[in-house]
């Protein structure tokens, strides 16, 4: 792990038009180069605003970010040129195949030829897609659309790669091969941030953790820190519900 | 140009795959030209004053009666019967047939009607040269019976009293020039000297219908010259609903949403779009001129002339298409749900294709409308290929109303950019 943050957050707050609190509220962070950090928090805490302004989506209403070196909101394109981002949601064509979506998606990051169908062809095998690789994804189970679609965000070989509850809905199988995938890309350099309600599975994947709750970020470590940290806790799944309490959210 | 070729390809695989839209895009307006065309193909006879069906009885069986019936046989203005169901109209009949809507106009021209007129004229002509001492009893005018169903257009019925007007008027005048000759010969001692009825022979004005075209043949518009390109327009403009429907799709499923996490303009993803639609608008086009062309003449309708400029044809059509994919588009950023912009798409492009002539052309509508139709792009597209088709115009005669549909095109893109760009600002 490098000593210089690859992702630098300072202060940052985003209020949506016409709410009346802010999503997030100055939360600051700094994420290392080979990193696999965690945002973790309970529904509404501010995860996906925090990321979705990671990743160019929306504009900050306060606070820098500095990623790789470089000033967000200045320096857009050639952010958006090393980073990698897996949405929530299965954001791909139902009615394209899974190469269909995958070889539209690579030329939109300016792959084209044999270099991207080498790759799209490695990465289906990779995630036992090959067979199935010329359907229409809207034929697909939930967990090979979510392998598509985190293949799709890690075609252009990102530096950095945001992950959105990539692990969200699937089987136990399909977890565990887009986890595993996962490490290897961390191994390989790509620095990994990614938010998640599956504790144990944080538990285990990620370098360190950042707990955020009503947009502020609560506690930041490394799970075994973490853990440690907060006496009577066992996991990562005490230690969040220690820190956010069992108050229903919205 | 890798990435704007990726997403024609995408575009184009997805448009493919959707087989209700393709059926939307290209059999719907098939089936509306072919049912417009249909049904407006008597309603535009009836504009033309062709084909309405007269009912002539003639009781005369004398010079009136004969030149009435020759009149209206020659006229085109209507299509004339003189029998009922194979049988011989009489006066008793042809009530009831006008009635029960078999025919639109009856005319009775009753017995002795030309004798009458003989009679009156000579009464006239004598007093006129005073051989008659006292004055002579003319006979009672002639009475024609009109039957009319009263859904009879008032213009037709006055162009049909008109000519009967004008036919009375000619058989008058003819019988005065006779009976004139006639008199005129008793006073004349050398017979051989006497004056000859030359009225037979003069026709002082005569009439030329000359149509106001650029082209040398004689287009007459008709349902089929109306509706091809009408509903060719409509079809252009309706893929708002594919279009507008597959924008607000790949916002809601999110592939919008990665797309502005990629170093690529929302522009060249957008023109992929853009280029795929026109495309589709341009196929459209072909295939329903290829309808007026081919199919409709196989129905007994008239085949569809296109005029002489190919240059025009295609300078309109890309036009038209790219005033129709930029409204889709605008429709597309605009609209929240695909509901949103099902509704708002379709109920737009019925309300400007009505306005713009696509229903109704502009010129049966009232002065307000026809005013207010100058506002819809549909009737700039319109306008043009009435010009191409109807009056044989070429690039020239086109350049404004495609200049009209670029401008629009460009207004729909602006807006769409300015609303996405609102959009993303939360």
């Amino acid at each position: 792990m490098s000593d210089k943050p690859i992702i630098q957050v300072e202060s940052l707050a985003k209020t949506f038009k016409g709410a009346d609190k802010p999503a997030v509220d100055g939360v600051s962070l700094s994420i290392h180069k080979n990193e696999i950090f965690g945002l973790l928090g309970p529904n509404g805490a501010g995860k996906t605003t925090t990321i979705s302004i990671l990743c160019g989506l929306f504009s900050a209403s306060n606070g820098t970010v500095m990623i790789d070196g470089k000033n967000l909101e200045s320096n857009i394109d050639s952010i958006k040129q090393i980073i990698g981002v897996v949405p929530q949601d299965i954001a791909l064509y139902p009615m394209l195949s899974a190469r269909e979506n995958l070889s539209f998606y690579g030329a939109m990051y300016g792959l084209s030829g044999k270099s991207l169908k080498d790759k799209i062809d490695l990465w289906l095998n990779n995630f036992g897609l090959t067979q199935s690789a010329n359907k229409r994804l809207s034929t697909y189970s939930g967990g090979m659309k979510r392998r598509v679609n985190l293949i799709a965000g890690i075609l252009h070989d990102p530096k950095i790669l945001f992950m959105d509850e990539p692990t969200v809905g699937v089987d136990v199988q399909s977890r565990n091969v887009i986890i595993e995938h996962l490490k290897e890309l961390n191994k390989a350099g790509t620095t990994i941030i990614y938010t998640s309600h599956h504790m144990e599975e944080a538990e285990h994947f990620c370098s360190r953790v950042a707990i955020i709750d009503y947009g502020k970020v609560i506690v930041e470590g490394s799970p075994k820190e973490l853990i440690s940290a907060n006496t009577g806790c066992r996991n990562l799944e005490d230690v969040f519900l220690q820190l956010t309490k069992l108050t229903l959210r919205d | 140009m890798i990435k704007l070729f990726a997403a024609i390809k995408k575009e184009a695989h997805i448009l493919l795959r959707d087989r209700v839209g393709l059926a939307v895009l290209f059999l719907m307006p098939m089936v509306l030209i072919f049912v417009m065309t249909l049904i407006q193909d008597s309603a535009f006879k009836s504009l033309n004053e062709r084909g309405i069906p007269i009912i002539f009885v003639d009781e005369d069986k004398d010079s009136l009666g004969v030149s009435i019936e020759q009149g209206l046989r020659n006229s085109g203005m209507c299509a004339f019967n003189s029998t009922i169901e194979g049988k011989p109209a009489t006066a008793e009949m042809i009530e009831k047939a006008v009635s029960d809507g078999k025919f639109l106009v009856g005319i009775v021209v009753p017995k002795g009607a030309t004798e009458a007129i003989r009679n009156n004229v000579k009464i006239l002509v004598q007093q006129t040269l005073g051989e008659s001492d006292s004055p002579q009893k003319q006979t009672d005018s002639v009475e024609i019976s009109i039957y009319i169903d009263p859904i009879t257009k008032k213009s037709f019925l006055t162009s049909v009293t008109s000519s009967l007007r004008e036919f009375i008027s000619e058989i008058k005048t003819k019988i005065m020039f006779q009976t004139f000759s006639d008199q005129i010969s008793q006073l004349m001692p050398n017979k051989s000297n006497a004056p000859k009825n030359a009225f037979s022979q003069s026709q002082i004005i005569k009439y030329k219908e000359i149509y106001a075209s650029k082209q040398i043949n004689e287009i007459v518009p008709n349902a089929v010259q109306h509706n091809v390109p009408a509903w060719a327009i409509f079809a252009m403009f309706f893929i708002v609903l594919p279009l507008a429907g597959s924008m607000v799709k790949e916002k809601s499923e999110g592939s919008v949403l990665r797309l502005q996490t990629i170093p690529t303009s929302y522009l060249i993803f957008l023109n992929g779009k853009i280029i795929v639609y026109i495309l589709v608008c341009l196929i459209q086009l072909i295939l329903m001129l290829s309808v007026g062309k081919v199919f409709l003449p196989m129905l007994g309708l008239p085949t569809l002339v296109i005029g002489n400029s190919v240059l025009g044809i295609i300078l309109l059509s890309v036009s038209t298409a790219f005033a129709a994919t930029g409204y889709g588009v605008m429709m597309g950023t605009i609209a929240k749900t695909e509901q949103q912009g099902a509704i708002m798409g379709s109920l737009s492009v019925l309300l400007l294709s009505a306005i713009g002539g696509v229903w109704v052309p502009t010129y049966v509508m009232p002065e307000l409308m026809r005013n207010i139709s100058v506002v819809s792009p549909l009737n700039w597209a319109l306008n043009g290929f009435y010009e191409l088709f109807l009056r044989g115009g070429g690039v020239a005669d086109v350049a404004a109303d495609s200049l009209k549909l670029i401008c629009f095109y460009v207004f729909t893109m602006a807006v769409s950019l300015i609303v996405n760009r609102y959009k993303r600002k939360i």
